[in-house]
């Protein structure tokens, strides 16, 4: 459903996206992960045909986003970073402000956003400014404004940044919903969780796409597993300070703290012995000690350090 | 009920939908679309008088006779003067000009009758405070006049002669009773109504793009005759409001008769308006900011208020500036206000003016849609 080959942006001497290629199957939830400047906006402005790609090619449904806008607008909706939506107006008038838009009149207009009021389950809303929604809110009728026209792509750039839990998790259910209806969705997200639920994820750093896949395929990556070595989680109190005995220790991969734990990658040789008696040595007795496997943010992680380290 | 939308009015309908809503709901942008024109208007109409009248004047007179005590009623009854002090010595009178109590000291010497009545040339000294032209120009030629009639009266009575030798009788057309409001309130509509609506329509689309629904209307299938359209329409409608309103002003505030069209005056009012929205839009497809959109329309604004002949007359500019004029729509609409309102004149006498406003924003506004890209960056 969505091809990029060689995606490339250049904003005078930074690349903003250098040579990113992916596809995205249709129906899949596509979740595009990356830290704060690497990228991903750029990307999906591409796609979306508001920004010229510098260098290689983008497809929507098999239609160039550069050459043919015309052709992919009616099947793409966006749902941009900022709440796209005009405070002064009613939830009822920003929908209908979008069917318009969109070319859609008359009684097909009433009746689109009766199903997106449903939808989206603003009906407690409707008759309210868009400026005194709150934040959860507004991103439901953003997304409800993205849908009007029906897209069977629709890209989503951050929807959950700045919002509360519950509100996250509604929304997600709200994407799992169009999903089942056959609609593609490309995510970007900052939140692990969240790419978890992705059918894909692919992940983007320093303007270059590192790694794409199935997250259950990525976690089996050689790069993320290496040969002889195992996943621990230890659980300890003091973990910053557990961390700093265990980083030096012969044997230790790489630690990282998750919460109150820490994970380490080991080399199966070293016995769990020496880690409780490393950290005895600093004064934290109570540890316990389980083999896991990888999540999402230690296969980001790995390949990240990975990246960095190549030459 | 669908009416089909030609493709290139693609998203037209959608925005003037929107527009009309927001600019009703928009408080602040409505007051700033109303407040400083009102301002300007009544500000202009009041206070841009350049015929001074009951300026401050001292009198030293050691004379003390019936006939100085009539040339001092002289100079009061030109109404342009009004004694505000007699005084004692020349130091005095030297002082109340320097310190800008008066701004003009006429002195009479203790020997003005006895000249008189001897039949020899009589001094008089008039201080004038130069540091207003205006005022100071006024003055020297009110009091030039008064000397001159009375030494003529004195003249008269001592030939047989009953009347001036000549009289020019003048006749002021147009404005007869030269008032300063008819001359300048037309002229100030035409300010009036272009900062409001060259800023307003500028800031609809940069607020956009600020607030980043310019995004998703690029994304959607929305042409940019559409969307140029669609923000025109609104601001027309409203900047006609206005113009009425400040009509309304000129006509009731100020009594300016209007001896023209009424037809004609709106019709080039809507071709006015529709420049400037115009020239706004345009500044808008350039603008990434409020800030420099603000910019923009005041670097417009600036030399129509210098260059258009509103307060200083064209025909006396070097060239150069002359033709900056020829370049704003400002010029020919206060022309036409001026044509119209004071003159009453007929289309086939300003139909020029009405000509090139409409081709200016007919320009301006096929300029800025085609400008317009519906791409970011």
């Amino acid at each position: 459903m969505i091809q990029c080959d060689n995606l490339t942006k250049r904003f005078g001497d930074f690349t903003a996206v250098d040579h990113v290629s992916f596809s995205v199957q249709k129906r899949s939830i596509f979740g595009f992960l990356g830290p704060n400047g690497s990228g991903k906006s750029t990307v999906i402005r591409m796609l979306c045909g508001i920004l010229e790609p510098s260098d290689g090619v983008g497809r929507i449904a098999g239609h160039d986003v550069s050459g043919e806008t015309d052709a992919i607008k009616g099947k793409l909706g966006y749902m941009s970073q900022k709440f796209s939506l005009y405070d002064e107006l009613t939830v009822n008038e920003n929908l209908l402000f979008y069917a318009r838009l969109y070319g859609i009149h008359g009684e097909a207009m009433k009746t689109r956003r009766d199903e997106l009021i449903a939808l989206a389950h603003l009906g407690p809303y409707v008759d309210r400014r868009a400026a005194l929604l709150s934040g959860g809110w507004k991103q439901r009728l953003a997304m409800a404004c993205a849908l009007v026209h029906k897209p069977s792509v629709l890209f989503l750039d951050e929807p959950t940044a700045g919002i509360d839990p519950v509100a996250r998790r509604e929304l997600w259910d709200l994407l799992f919903e169009l999903s089942s209806t056959g609609m593609t969705l490309f995510v970007t997200t900052h939140y692990m969780d969240e790419a978890e639920r992705c059918s894909h994820v692919g992940y983007i750093y320093m303007s270059k796409l590192i790694v794409c896949g199935a997250p259950h395929e990525l976690k089996k990556l050689p790069a993320v597993n290496p040969p002889g070595t195992r996943r621990l989680e230890v659980a300890c109190d003091h973990v910053t300070l557990g961390l700093r005995a265990t980083r030096p220790l012969g044997g230790v991969r790489a630690a990282t703290v998750f919460g109150q734990s820490m994970h380490l990658l080991v080399e199966e040789t070293l016995p769990e012995e020496s880690i409780r008696e490393t950290l005895l040595a600093v004064g934290i007795h109570k540890v316990e000690i389980r083999t896991i496997a990888p999540s999402l943010e230690d296969v980001f992680v790995a390949l990240t350090a990975q990246y960095a380290g190549a030459p | 009920m669908t009416f089909p939308t030609p493709k290139f009015l693609r998203g037209f309908r959608a925005i003037l939908y929107k527009e009309f809503i927001t600019i009703v709901r928009d408080r602040t942008t409505l007051f700033f679309m109303f407040f400083p024109p009102l301002l300007q208007i009544i500000a202009f109409g009041f206070a841009l008088d350049n015929d001074v009248k009951h300026m401050a004047m001292a009198v030293y007179n050691e004379d003390r006779t019936t006939e100085s005590r009539q040339l001092v009623d002289a100079f009061v009854n030109t109404q342009t003067f009004r004694v505000v002090k007699e005084v004692d010595s020349l130091a005095e009178l030297e002082a109340l000009v320097r310190q800008g109590k008066a701004y003009v000291g006429l002195q009479i010497p203790p020997d003005f009758t006895r000249k008189l009545r001897a039949g020899q040339k009589a001094d008089v000294q008039v201080l004038i405070d130069g540091s207003s032209s205006t005022i100071a120009l006024q003055a020297l030629n009110t009091a030039l006049g008064v000397a001159f009639q009375q030494s003529v009266n004195i003249l008269l009575g001592e030939t047989s002669r009953r009347e001036l030798p000549i009289e020019v009788r003048a006749q002021v057309l147009y404005n007869p009773s030269m008032r300063a409001p008819n001359f300048f309130v037309p002229g100030v509509i035409g300010t009036a109504l272009q900062i409001a609506t060259m800023f307003a329509a500028a800031m609809s689309i940069v607020r956009e793009r600020e607030r980043g629904t310019l995004e998703n209307l690029f994304v959607s299938p929305m042409s940019r005759w559409g969307l140029m359209l669609g923000k025109l329409v609104p601001y027309l409608c409203i900047s006609m409001m206005m113009a009425l309103f400040l009509f309304t002003i000129l006509r009731w505030v100020f009594f300016v008769p209007i001896h023209g069209s009424l037809v004609m005056l709106f019709l080039s009012a809507f071709l006015y308006i529709f420049a400037l929205i115009s020239l706004g839009l345009l500044a808008s497809t350039k603008a990434q900011s409020q800030n420099e959109a603000l910019q923009v329309t005041l670097a417009i604004m600036l030399p129509s208020i210098f260059f258009s002949g509103f307060i200083f007359p064209r025909e006396t500019m070097p060239w150069i500036f002359y033709a900056v004029g020829a370049m704003l729509p400002a010029t020919y609409f206060i022309e036409l206000m001026r044509a119209i309102i004071l003159r009453g004149a007929g289309f086939l006498e300003f139909w020029r003016n009405l000509l090139v406003l409409a081709v200016m924003g007919a320009a301006l506004f096929s300029l800025c849609a085609l400008r317009f890209k519906r791409k970011i960056g």
